[in-house]
């Protein structure tokens, strides 16, 4: 789900398990990933707002 | 009303009711709505049937007290315990922990979202062939003659077994999952037939090797150095048979079912088909296919309900994803939806592990079909036939179109 709506963020390894390809949500993609959070089945997703 | 359609559902639902498998959702509303979220009843084996988006994804994730000894919604047959194949199940689905890890870290790499993407060109292919047969007719079973014909000939081409054989594989794969919920004979015939294929073709392999099918490529499979047993193989191949076929054809079915008759809805797809990964999701969740079971390991009170050990709790994700604490507007489809942490694939360790795969097929012979046939409608919605139970959808639905 999460590489659907943010695939900048998101892929999968080579299980087909989510994994967190950037440290940091580049700018442009913050709304898909806003949406890769709201969207995750198994509430996995956390974005961290940083000062 | 049918005559035997209970008076209080919440005490006595019928999941084979004729009503209930045409449509099920004001049933599941209103066992959802009332007091008593999580219904019981004494049919067909008795089960336990929860209603709510939390409580259903809560027992999938305590796999500890809900096991997957048995999946199936009805208890099984006698004579399933003996014979040939008495022990083979269909892993990693049927597996609990510990076993259950290498059941299924086994498979994923072959349904990864970057395996499956090799697919998409022989599943639209396929589908504009199966189309290529009745767009001159100006009429066509969607369910019939074309959703129930693509995932069968994806899932065996993966396989590498006949694809001729298509056609038997999904009557097979009904007298375990549809007819043979009721009748213990039908499904013990057809879990034999697949079966006996798969003791087969393995033994095919054994004789004269392949190298590049599922098949031969899962029984190479080492754990721990020791290579697999056979059944663990030919319980694989039964459960991506069994859980390839009829769920996702059942999504096809539904989903064409659904824009058959709303026009906005295909003007949109066309309009924004960027929307196209969320719609496929909007129509997973309206549209639900799947109901596992699971099986209390010990006696356990869940929610106010005293379960025990051995009774069956139903895993209803098509109640839980119309769930109005979870969902805005849960019986509207709204194919952009934003949120949307829907459960069609499950929850926990045993989601679906074919999710990826499911979505590709859902999405390509959605597109397919709406390029070649943009406008279309019921002939007549009265005629449209369903089956329910454990897997949900349209197995006759008859649609005409401008030649």
């Amino acid at each position: 789900m999460c590489s659907i709506a943010s695939p900048e963020v998101f892929g999968s390894d080579e299980y087909g398990y989510a994994v967190i390809l950037v440290a940091q949500v580049p700018e442009g993609s913050e709304a898909a990933t806003r949406r890769a959070e709201a969207n995750c089945p198994e509430r996995a997703i956390t974005l961290i707002e940083e000062g | 009303m049918d005559d035997r359609a209970p008076a209080d559902v919440t005490a006595d639902y019928d999941i084979f009711d004729p009503d209930f498998v045409r449509d099920p959702y004001p049933t599941m509303t209103e066992i959802r709505e009332s007091g008593c979220p999580i219904a019981h009843t004494e049919r067909w084996g008795g089960s336990w049937m929860p209603t709510r988006y939390e409580d259903v994804v809560a027992i999938a994730q305590e796999h500890e007290i809900f096991t997957s000894r048995n999946i199936l919604v009805t208890p099984p047959p006698p004579g399933v315990f003996e014979g040939p194949y008495a022990g083979i199940a269909a892993p990693p689905i049927s597996s609990d922990p510990p076993e259950h890890h290498w059941h299924r870290r086994t498979i994923l790499p072959t349904f990864a979202p970057q395996a499956v993407a090799k697919y998409e060109v022989v599943t639209r292919a396929l589908c504009h062939e199966l189309i290529d047969r009745f767009i001159g007719n100006g009429q066509a079973d969607a369910a019939g003659d074309y959703a129930q014909r693509i995932p069968v000939r994806v899932i065996a081409t993966m396989l590498g077994v006949p694809l001729e054989m298509s056609d038997e594989f999904t009557s097979w794969v009904r007298g375990v999952l549809e007819i043979g919920l009721t009748d213990p004979v039908v499904r013990m015939e057809n879990r034999n037939n697949i079966l006996g294929f798969f003791r087969a073709q393995l033994d095919d392999r054994k004789a004269n090797p392949r190298e590049d099918d599922l098949i031969t490529e899962l029984m190479n499979t080492r754990v721990d150095g020791e290579l697999v047993p056979d059944n663990y193989v030919i319980g694989v191949c039964n459960l991506l048979l069994v859980a390839g076929i009829d769920t996702t054809w059942s999504s096809i079915g539904s989903s064409l079912w659904h824009l058959a008759q709303h026009p906005e809805h295909r003007q949109q797809l066309r309009d924004q088909p960027e929307i196209w990964p969320m719609a496929v999701e909007e129509l997973l969740r309206a549209y639900s296919p799947v109901t596992m079971a699971r099986i209390v390991d010990h006696d356990y009170e869940f929610q106010g309900c005293p379960m025990h050990a051995e009774d069956r709790v139903l895993l209803a994700f098509p109640a839980a994803n119309r769930d109005p604490r979870q969902f805005q507007n849960p019986d509207e489809v709204i194919l952009d939806r934003e949120h949307n942490r829907h459960v069609a694939f499950g929850a926990g360790i045993h989601r679906c592990a074919g999710s990826n795969l499911a979505r590709l097929e859902l999405r390509v012979a959605l597109q397919t079909w709406l390029e070649r046939i943009p406008e279309f409608e019921l002939i007549d919605p009265s005629d449209v036939t369903w089956a329910g139970g454990q897997v949900r959808g349209p197995r006759r639905c008859m649609v005409r179109f401008p030649l």
